[in-house]
């Protein structure tokens, strides 16, 4: 009887670990769902300040994780603003001065249009499972979804971040939730991923709120509103001469 | 020497006329002494500043860095020679590292560098043993008053700051606000938090590397600093000269309007004298005298206003000279803001006597010409036409 109750116990054991995932396999997922050859999109981010909060509006072109085009389309003093990001380089264009100005040095420290978003945030350019290795903390369930809670710690020296903690949608393979820590271990900017819907092959959120924790206020919301994956996008839109 | 006594007679004759215009120039002269000495001392207190506060006797700055390039900042570092390691022991060099960062005070982002000294040094005017906290969780920090003004910051205060490590990955710490600087040289205050140098090592992952070398004696100029850079005195203060170069010109606007009115002032009063005295040109020139040397004698009156303004200058300006010496110009307030160095602290005046016999010199030719120019009229006197007072 004890035999059985052994060899019961055994094959649940093995039927369980066989439908858990490894932390790689859900990071590779994560990657493969959030990622893609390229991207236009429409989008708005609600910056809050401590009097007023204001919306600004953009149509954003993306290509691998180290070309991107953004111009401002809204409010209107903003509006014709544009910034290229290619490799490790970060341009400004500013329709009011009529001048290209490069982010360099203290400026990539500096907020982006007041968001909780520096430009040295917004020069990341990595894959997760290629930065990170993960191990899976315990499952947890998040905004209503059952989800994989994963330790990231940075496979590297040189990973901005050395330690993430992710909430990772069970189903739909969505980062739902993020804490983002320092080397000293301080959180410094946690993003929540809401409204997930099925755009195209893959699952992807339509709203994400960004918060450095460092920064007061209520963090910078980020809408997407319509975007396109794995489009042909033209070759000037990533080249300096649309900086213009 | 008969001219001169003459002239010095008609002079001393000419009575409150003659007060008026040595009074004027003597405040013209008085005026541009201030200016000069003001201007040259200012740039005197600024160098003195910036060897206190940054200099000292020499730098040795990290090859990769450049000022004036904000992306050679976050890979502005090198190990520490080791040919300084013994003379930073003794305290004969201070190594100083520093960072970009980003500082959270109260919830809010600002860009800011930070740079690590050593706690205890003597070399540079910072305190020596100034980093110590009661909290053990956050690093003491000092600032100097605008980077205060500006960041609103206060003794004791806590926040955070954001660090990139020399790999690229972000470290945040809690930094502690232990004093507060009276920081004459901008370049070292606005924007700029102090930490211990072991401190910025570690969060930087750093250990044994600076950004500059500061040098107590010029001798150590000549050693030996692979990745470092010597940067003479002439390249450091490039910009304080510029300033300087660029203020001249404001200077010389000044000067050339105080001296227009001085210059109007010795002009008017020898037309007059030349229109004036026909009938004591007539007898001059009667009694033998050349016209050349009735010019002359018109000239040396005028000569002899500038050589009795000097004297009026060396009376009158001796207590405001001394007073700006003794108890130095301080620049109306808010100037300190205008991020120039020297402009915190009173201007102590030294007089330079090179500049004001310079100065006095240069006045006294102007003068000479403008003394002459009237007397041109009297090359086409008659003497019988002067004496009848006659002039055409």
């Amino acid at each position: 009887m004890n035999k059985l109750l052994c060899a019961l116990l055994l094959l649940v054991a093995v039927h369980l670990s066989a439908q858990k995932p490894s932390a790689s396999d859900i990071l590779k997922a994560v990657d493969k769902n959030m990622s893609s050859g390229s991207s236009i999109s429409s989008t708005r981010m609600v910056v809050h300040s401590q009097r007023a909060s204001r919306t600004v509006a953009s149509t954003n072109y993306g290509q691998g994780n180290d070309k991107f085009y953004s111009e401002y389309t809204s409010p209107p003093r903003d509006k014709g603003t544009k910034m290229l990001k290619l490799g490790t380089d970060l341009w400004i264009f500013d329709p009011n001065t009529d001048r290209t100005v490069q982010i360099s040095g203290n400026m990539l420290k500096q907020s982006v249009m007041g968001s909780d978003l520096s430009y040295e945030d917004f020069m990341e350019e990595s894959k997760l499972f290629e930065d990170y290795s993960a191990t899976i903390q315990k499952e947890s369930s998040y905004d209503g979804r059952e989800c994989w809670v994963l330790c990231l710690i940075a496979k590297r020296n040189d990973v901005s971040y050395y330690k993430r903690i992710i909430y990772v949608d069970k189903q739909r393979n969505v980062s739902l939730y993020e804490e983002w820590y320092a080397k000293s271990g301080k959180l410094m900017k946690t993003i929540k991923a809401s409204d997930v819907q099925r755009i195209q092959n893959r699952w992807y959120p339509r709203k994400i709120v960004f918060k450095d924790q460092l920064k007061a206020g209520k963090g910078t919301e980020y809408y997407i509103d319509e975007i396109k994956f794995d489009v042909s996008i033209p070759k000037h839109i990533f080249s300096k001469a649309i900086l213009k | 020497m008969m001219i001169l006594h003459l002239a010095f007679k008609n002079i001393i004759g000419n009575g409150w006329r003659s007060l008026v215009n040595v009074l004027i120039l003597s405040i013209v002269l008085i005026a541009m002494v201030w200016m000069q000495a003001m201007y040259y001392s200012w740039i005197k207190v600024a160098e003195k500043q910036h060897v206190a506060w940054e200099y000292g006797s020499g730098m040795f700055r990290v090859s990769s860095y450049d000022p004036f390039d904000a992306f050679s900042w976050d890979s502005s570092f090198a190990p520490i020679p080791q040919a300084f390691k013994q003379q930073i022991e003794y305290g004969k060099v201070v190594p100083i590292l520093m960072t970009p960062a980003t500082i959270y005070p109260a919830g809010r982002m600002m860009p800011a560098v930070v740079k690590g000294i050593p706690n205890q040094q003597s070399l540079l005017s910072f305190p020596s043993g100034g980093f110590v906290s009661e909290n053990p969780f956050a690093i003491p920090a000092m600032i100097g008053t605008s980077m205060a003004k500006n960041a609103r910051l206060k003794v004791g205060d806590v926040f955070t700051v954001r660090i990139k490590d020399s790999s690229g990955a972000f470290n945040a710490l809690d930094i502690e606000i232990v004093k507060i600087l009276s920081i004459p040289v901008p370049s070292v205050d606005i924007g700029t938090l102090w930490v211990d140098l072991s401190s910025l090592q570690e969060i930087k992952a750093l250990p044994d590397a600076a950004s500059y070398l500061i040098l107590a004696d010029k001798s150590q100029n000549t050693m030996e600093a692979p990745g470092f850079r010597l940067i003479p005195k002439d390249e450091y203060f490039a910009d304080l000269y510029q300033i300087r170069e660029s203020e001249r010109a404001q200077e010389y606007i000044m000067y050339s309007l105080l001296l227009f009115l001085a210059m109007i002032a010795v002009f008017d009063s020898q037309a007059l004298a030349v229109f004036k005295r026909r009938r004591e040109i007539g007898t001059l020139s009667a009694l033998g005298l050349t016209k050349n040397k009735i010019a002359l004698l018109f000239t040396t009156e005028g000569v002899l206003y500038m050589v009795f303004a000097a004297i009026s200058t060396a009376v009158l300006g001796m207590p405001i000279f001394w007073y700006f010496t003794k108890f130095g110009y301080r620049l109306p307030s808010g100037y300190e803001d205008f991020g120039m160095p020297g402009f915190s602290e009173p201007i102590y005046f030294s007089y330079p006597i090179t500049i004001i016999m310079g100065t006095l010199m240069f006045l006294l030719a102007l003068t000479a010409i403008v003394s002459w120019l009237p007397t041109r009229k009297i090359a086409s006197l008659k003497p019988t036409d002067a004496l009848r007072g006659k002039v055409r």
